[in-house]
């Protein structure tokens, strides 16, 4: 670590206590900033909360604390997720300023509805849970990426049953950060600051306790990287890595942990089906091309069910739940041994995903249809703890 | 008469004779050095790839990056990598060492090292040549199928095979110029067959996209002054 967080000189800071709860925004341009503070305004009125941000800017007549930071670690120019960069900041703010607790917004925090910032303000606050997880109501057809492969893996290897396993707004406890920011050193000391931290695995091995809240909708940034399979790469990659670091714990039968305010998922009203057309031809043209890396990577089961999958007509295409779950355990068991380059192996990820993506979007069962998808990872789980255990078994 | 003859083919076979005679101790010589070296390198590798194991070299330098050296490596081990390299670097040294033992066995005038020498670093440079020529031929190959499959280009499977011989024929233009074999042949016939292959793939290309570059021209051709009305937009997927 080259400085520590240095308090800048602040229009509106009372540091004679220490706060109840930090809140750190993430870095802002200036009229970003006074949205944001304009935003936080009526919710954190009368409390004792310390707004830290990085950088400069006029913070004036506020009727809550700020602090103008200069970052311990450089963070990276990527706003639609936190980097180890941003947790290991937050870790060093929250021990400067002596603070219990931390709440960490994402960008474009100002579109959160302020009842339920002031939720999660309040449950951060008054709560001794260790990490604090939103649960957004979205549309259907968003964020299926976290719900059909980091949502189901997560839950069904380590036992927690959380909706949002990279959150763009979380709260966390000081023993949370800390554990957090021993990775994020790992990470930022290997020039890595811009790697992918995972607070629920964390959360899990250490047996700290987890607590969802329900938030409305919200505008997520645009995810600076367009290409899916670099986001695949960027995402699912993280997520496999967590993975392989953690299978000692994962390996053990364990019972479900609780989740307080865990409810099931509820999609917001109904919208139009999106085109998925080009989905099933890209997975048409992946069959052709890809079977012979598939076939490196999957068993010949289900190089069998893609078979069948690749001769459906658009209005039967469904890819059946059990061969999805098997793919994706096929795959995070080739992360682990290499069997292929790994970025050309989440490469050959990206038709598979968007064949199950088409499927369910024409099938319309919604919520059902992620329930079951992760009570099938859940259950199949076994299948991958054999497998990883012994790697070299034949399987059909 | 009969006498000069026999006096000539004894002559001869006693030179002959003699001289392999006088390298047989330097043959000798190389392939006690060829076995040192192969034993020192053997001792030498387990060394290394100890103390790489103790240090979880293969962790360190795979930790999260999608592409590490160990995706080339034997058996996926960049620690194999390292320990085989030191094991053949040293067979390489014997031989070296051997050759020129060879040189002074022999008479100074038969100069072995100068003919044998620069042919075996060579070989080896060829060699290594040919291995990393076939691992980016492949590496490339996949990169260009699985790219253009996620493009949902048609000729996907098309696109990485020509990739993949076009650096398979550099490759192969490569060691035939290291090795000095060939001349300006090689030159000329590397040059016809890239040239004929970047054409073909050229035309291919051109040909399966034309109804793309059609489609652009027709946008930005003139505008129509009744424009049928947009289609409504249909919503997205937002995948994270």
């Amino acid at each position: 670590m080259s400085t520590t967080a240095a308090p800048q000189p602040s229009t509106n800071a009372s540091q004679a206590t220490a706060p109840a709860l930090l809140l750190a925004l993430p870095p802002l341009d200036s009229e970003q900033l006074r949205a944001a503070f304009g935003h936080l305004r009526p919710v954190l009125a009368g409390l004792p909360v310390l707004v830290a941000y990085p950088g400069g800017g006029e913070s004036t007549d506020l009727p809550f604390s700020t602090v103008a930071v200069t970052p311990t670690a450089a963070i990276p120019p990527i706003h639609w997720i936190h980097t180890a960069a941003e947790y290991l900041n937050a870790y060093k703010m929250m021990s400067e300023y002596q603070a219990p607790r931390c709440l960490m917004l994402g960008s474009e925090s100002w579109t959160l509805a302020p009842q339920n910032l002031r939720a999660m303000v309040t449950v951060a606050m008054e709560n001794d849970t260790d990490l604090v997880l939103p649960r957004y109501t979205m549309s259907p057809y968003d964020a299926l990426v976290n719900n059909i492969i980091l949502a189901p893996v997560t839950r069904a290897l380590f036992s927690i049953k959380v909706h949002t396993p990279q959150p763009l707004d979380l709260a966390f406890s000081m023993r949370m950060a800390e554990r957090l920011a021993a990775t994020a050193q790992r990470c930022t000391a290997a020039n890595q600051n811009d790697a992918l931290l995972w607070p629920v695995g964390e959360a899990a091995t250490a047996g700290y306790n987890t607590q969802e809240v329900t938030m409305d909708t919200r505008s997520f940034p645009v995810p600076e990287v367009t290409d899916l399979t670099q986001l695949l790469t960027i995402v699912a990659g993280s997520l496999f890595s967590d993975v392989e670091t953690r299978a000692t714990y994962w390996q053990r039968a364990r019972t479900q942990a609780t989740v307080i305010g865990s409810e099931p998922l509820v999609f917001s009203g109904e919208s139009h089906k999106p085109d998925v057309t080009t989905m099933i031809e890209t997975f048409r043209i992946g069959y052709k091309n890809l079977s012979e890396i598939w076939s490196l990577v999957l068993p010949p089961n289900s190089l069998l069910g893609l078979k069948k999958l690749s001769v459906l007509e658009e209005q039967n295409f469904v890819m059946p739940d059990a061969l999805w779950v098997r793919i994706v355990y096929d795959f995070l068991l080739a992360w682990r041994l290499r069997t292929i380059n790994r970025a050309h192996l989440l490469g050959a990820l990206t038709p598979l995903y968007l064949a199950w993506v088409a499927g369910y979007i024409l099938g319309g069962r919604k919520e059902a249809h992620i329930e079951a998808l992760a009570a099938a990872f859940d259950s199949d789980k076994p299948y991958l703890v054999s497998r990883w255990r012994w790697p070299d078994r034949f399987t059909p | 008469m009969w006498q000069q003859i026999q006096e000539a083919l004894s002559g001869s076979a006693h030179r002959v004779l003699s001289r392999l005679a006088s390298l047989l101790p330097g043959l000798l010589a190389l392939m006690l050095a060829v076995l040192i070296c192969t034993l020192i390198g053997a001792a030498l590798a387990w060394v290394v790839r100890r103390i790489l194991i103790a240090i979880k070299f293969d962790e360190r330098i795979s930790s999260g990056a999608p592409t590490s050296v160990s995706d080339f490596a034997p058996r996926r081990s960049a620690t194999l990598l390292v320990s085989r390299i030191v094991l053949w670097g040293f067979v390489v040294l014997g031989c070296i060492i051997g050759i020129s033992t060879l040189d002074v066995s022999a008479d100074s005038k038969d100069q072995m090292t100068t003919f044998f020498l620069p042919y075996v670093t060579h070989s080896v440079g060829a060699i290594v040549i040919f291995l990393i020529g076939n691992l980016a031929a492949r590496f490339l190959a996949r990169t260009v199928l699985i790219g253009a499959v996620n493009m949902r280009l048609q000729y996907a499977r098309f696109l990485s095979l020509g990739i993949k011989w076009l650096v398979l024929v550099l490759t192969a233009a490569m060691i035939l110029d290291h090795l000095e074999i060939g001349g300006s042949i090689i030159a000329l016939a590397f040059g016809i067959l890239f040239g004929g292959i970047v054409l073909t793939m050229s035309l291919a290309i051109g040909l399966g996209s034309r109804d793309m570059v059609s489609r652009s021209l027709e946008k930005t051709g003139p505008q129509d002054a009744f424009p049928t009305p947009p289609p409504q937009e249909r919503p997205k997927v937002r995948h994270f």
